[in-house]
């Protein structure tokens, strides 16, 4: 839209070919790019494309002559309704009343939508429950949420850099990265909220972490996980998890034991909330207007946990120390895509223990390793899934016993882990094909396979080609309880945001 | 009497936006030079390109094609000729 509104301003007519359910997302778009009147047409989404190019191209194309209306002809400038501090004031059952109004969303929805919510009650931000609330920062209430750091480079950012730049991200931003992410990621400037590209407060976030029922002492991780804007861009299922990694997660009780994504703990459901709470209010995204999310999932913004950093093996790094922090600085990690596939539970009770035990039962079967007591590697016994739904790096997480088998067995790095993952992930051209993610990142096959340097369309079938973008995309987290289980999500670290956020930075 | 409660705002600040109207219209598309400029789903863009070419004869097609997500722009020489863009499709 940035590219249509520019033409336009620039004197040149355009018209859109969309999908009608994407009319209003369109809409706003163009409001925020200051040419609100574009002119689009609906393509459709079920008949063949001659049938459809024939029903709609004369239309299209009189949208290029048919002079302008009055409206289209104005310029002129659009005021927000309110951007009042004091949003309602009133008595404690009319602000409930208030905060859990909804509004009717008519087709892709057809239901009614909450207007301030994630569609669960929320605790009112009164006046001085917020006040209360910033009592959890240092920083000022009127403060404006700004980005604490250049946007990430190297191998976490671009899943390619790793050959030319190495595991470690640098902290600061190259002129290639600052290029790819504009001047608005900069460091200290404004946080602009998706998918409205709104800016906001601290007072506001804390309003907002009301509202999810935290309590002040987590409000530097809700403000860190505002550091991120609030990402939910994707007419797939885009959700996202978060976790703590540093001495926070102890700090205010967060769990990184059994059940740690899971209901109880009030910390990691408070500030896992807290994400889709400012996603709706500082970002303005409403389901089936500009967040097209198309099936949903009950994983949007909703789980956090913390890394069990006493769980990590001799060696093994926490996520805080992978991404350039230390060992005793706290950040958030935001796992993005993590409902585009999620494997595990694929032990039968006690199957996992007899396998490192003794090599009984099917796993030791599968490896090959019967009657032979472990250490055994179980990635081994997954990996031949890992890319049987798409292509890419996963996030792993599995519990600290698991891990300890992995050192056990030799891997005395998560380095190690990842780099047995990569080399793993390589199948034949022919198979890479088959996926239909590729066929927008290859653009089409046009471009440079990146291992090779050479055409995709020269190389033959029986070319193996990395599944995986980088060894270094892979991320591994350390938590849950003894029960021997794995999770596999289709989410690598690099999916359009920056995936780690200071929390001591907002303290 | 119910006690009055103040509430704090917690929707996003959004900016006063300046809005430009729409570039004039042109008085035909015969003899223009006008961009077909194509971003995923070739299943219509296929079709469209090849009507497009075969229909309107009169006028200088530019296709600017591209499977990802973004469109190609104009080059700074195709800014100055271009009398009109079509985006399609859209995400």
């Amino acid at each position: 839209m940035p590219y249509i509104t520019k033409l336009e301003k620039a004197g040149i007519p355009t018209v859109i070919v969309d999908l009608e359910d994407q009319h209003q997302m369109v809409k706003q778009t163009a409001l925020r790019y200051g040419v609100p009147e574009v002119r689009y047409i609906a393509a459709s989404r079920i008949l063949r494309g001659e049938e459809d190019v024939d029903q709609f191209i004369e239309p299209m194309l009189e949208m290029l002559t048919r002079p302008l209306t009055d409206k289209e002809k104005a310029s002129g400038k659009w005021v927000p309704t309110t951007n009042d501090r004091i949003i309602f004031e009133g008595t404690m059952d009319e602000a409930e009343e208030f905060f859990h109004q909804m509004e009717y969303i008519p087709h892709p929805v057809n239901a009614p939508i909450a207007r301030f919510t994630d569609g669960l009650p929320v605790r009112i931000p009164t006046e001085a429950r917020v006040e209360a609330m910033l009592k959890g920062t240092s920083h000022k209430p009127d403060e404006l949420i700004v980005h604490h750091q250049d946007p990430m480079r190297g191998a976490r950012r671009n899943p390619f850099a790793f050959q030319r730049e190495g595991r470690r991200p640098s902290r600061s931003a190259s002129p290639e990265a600052a290029a790819m992410e504009g001047m608005r990621r900069r460091q200290g400037t404004p946080v602009e909220f998706q998918p409205m590209g709104w800016t906001a407060t601290v007072e506001k976030v804390a309003a907002c972490a009301v509202m999810a029922g935290c309590t002040p002492e987590y409000l530097p991780a809700v403000l860190a996980i505002a550091e991120a804007g609030t990402f939910i861009g994707s007419t797939h299922t885009f959700g996202h998890w978060l976790c703590v990694s540093g001495p926070f997660a102890k700090e205010v009780g967060m769990s990184s034991g059994c059940g740690m994504l899971g209901p109880g703990n009030v910390a990691n459901s408070t500030i896992g909330r807290a994400y889709e709470i400012m996603a709706r209010n500082l970002g303005g995204a409403i389901p089936g207007v500009n967040r097209m999310t198309s099936i949903g999932s009950p994983f949007e913004g909703s789980r956090c946990c913390a890394e069990n950093a006493d769980g990590l093996p001799p060696g093994w790094e926490g996520i805080n120390e992978e991404f350039g922090y230390k060992k005793d600085e706290s950040v958030v990690m935001v796992i993005p895509h993590v409902n585009d596939g999620i494997r595990g539970v694929q032990f039968s009770p006690g199957g996992y223990r007899a396998f490192q035990k003794s090599g009984h039962g099917g796993i030791a079967r599968k490896l090959g390793v019967k009657g032979k007591p472990g250490p055994h590697n179980w990635l081994e016994y997954l990996i031949d899934e890992f890319w049987a739904g798409r292509e890419g790096a996963k996030t792993v997480i599995m519990v600290p016993e698991m891990a300890r088998h992995l050192y056990e067995y030799g891997f005395k790095s998560k380095d190690e882990v990842y780099e047995w993952l990569y080399k793993k992930s390589f199948i034949p051209l022919g198979r890479y094909r088959h996926f239909s993610w590729p066929d927008l990142g290859t653009n089409g096959w046009l471009g440079i396979e990146p291992t090779s340097g050479k055409p995709w369309k020269e190389l033959p079938d029986d070319y193996m080609v990395p599944a995986a973008e980088s060894p270094y995309s892979f991320c591994i987290v350390v938590g849950g309880g003894d029960e021997e289980l794995s999770h596999q999500l289709s989410s690598p670290h690099h999916l359009g945001i920056d995936p780690i956020y200071s929390i001591d930075a907002w303290r | 009497m119910a006690e009055i409660v103040r509430c704090i705002n917690p929707t996003g600040i959004s900016k006063v936006i300046e809005t430009f109207p729409l570039a004039s219209r042109l008085d035909t598309i015969n003899g223009k030079n006008i961009c077909m400029s194509i971003c995923g789903e070739p299943d219509i863009t296929i079709a469209l390109e090849k009507k497009l070419k075969n229909d309107y004869t009169n006028v200088n097609w530019n296709v600017k094609k591209t499977y990802g997500l973004f469109p190609l722009p104009l080059t700074d020489e195709e800014f100055k000729t271009t009398h009109a863009v079509i985006q399609g499709v859209l995400w």
